[in-house]
């Protein structure tokens, strides 16, 4: 699907809103920080496509910053979710 | 021809070394942030207990300061891309409105961040106060430092393009600086949740 800026930075600021939400109201829980790093995902892979262009490029340049945006939250998600070993 | 057969560009915008630097920038920013993430495992008290430090609305203004000014950025494009030879004076023009809004509005994201980096050094608190700071001050002094980069690259564009210095032929320098634009907004966009939201 192909989306105009506008909506993409409406998208952006809508997801933004949320995220500053969870944290002002101190909504955030165990669950909603998923959902808040899925959301960082999203925003994420429309500056990606949207902003610097890449939808439109051959997917081997795409797909570097796809991979890295995956990799780092997936490993936030692992460093918040995984227990601590106790010593 | 349908949409899924159509023809990819075969390079992304931009000059090809602006996306060396990026992938690199990618790397070495996602070390520090999963060094935070896995740090804050280790210090999970102290983590939150300083994290509320942080002034968490400044944090949300610069993330729509970033946003915007990039969708600036790419309106800006947009309209040198359409441009022709009756119309290029003031699509140039347009272009450059739209390309010194960015540039405001990265300037005050600088803005802010200093006055958020002034009361956090008005306490007393510095690199080596913990573990958390260590990465809050490692983290943002060197996207700080990245946006400054970035509002001189804006700088220098927008002066070209007030120029008439690019057309719809010829516009790669503008997607250079673009792009270096659109990573400093990416990185912001993964640095917000992590340090000022998540706990």
């Amino acid at each position: 699907m192909k989306m105009n800026v506008e909506r993409v930075w409406s998208i952006l600021t809508a997801l933004s809103v949320f995220a500053f939400l969870l944290g002002d109201l101190k909504l955030i829980s165990t669950f909603l920080v998923a959902v808040l790093l899925l959301s960082t995902f999203i925003k994420g892979q429309l500056v990606i496509d949207y902003f610097m262009g890449l939808k439109e490029v051959q997917p081997k340049y795409r797909i570097i910053p796809t991979l890295w945006l995956s990799i780092v939250l997936s490993l936030v998600a692992a460093a918040y979710y995984l227990p601590v070993e106790k010593l | 021809m349908p949409k899924s057969l159509s023809v990819k560009e075969p390079y992304p915008p931009g000059d090809f070394a602006i996306w060396i630097i990026v992938y690199v920038e990618l790397v070495t920013f996602g070390f520090l942030f999963v060094g935070y993430a896995f740090s804050r495992r280790v210090h999970l008290q102290m983590f939150n207990e300083s994290q509320l430090l942080l002034n968490t609305n400044i944090g949300f203004i610069n993330t729509l300061l970033l946003i915007t000014s990039s969708f600036f950025i790419v309106k800006a494009i947009q309209k040198i891309k359409t441009m022709t030879q009756y119309n290029s004076y003031e699509s140039s023009i347009i272009a450059s409105k739209w390309l010194l809004s960015a540039m405001i509005f990265g300037i005050l994201f600088l803005v802010l961040k200093l006055t958020e980096f002034s009361h956090i050094f008005g306490q007393g608190i510095t690199l080596s106060t913990n573990t958390f700071f260590m990465f809050y001050l490692l983290l943002t002094m060197f996207h700080f430092m990245h946006v400054s980069l970035g509002v001189i690259i804006l700088f220098n564009i927008y002066q070209k393009t007030k120029r008439q210095g690019y057309s719809a032929e010829e516009y790669r320098g503008l997607d250079t600086g673009a792009t270096y634009w659109h990573l400093v907004d990416l990185l912001w966009i993964v640095l917000f949740p992590l340090v000022y939201i998540i706990r």
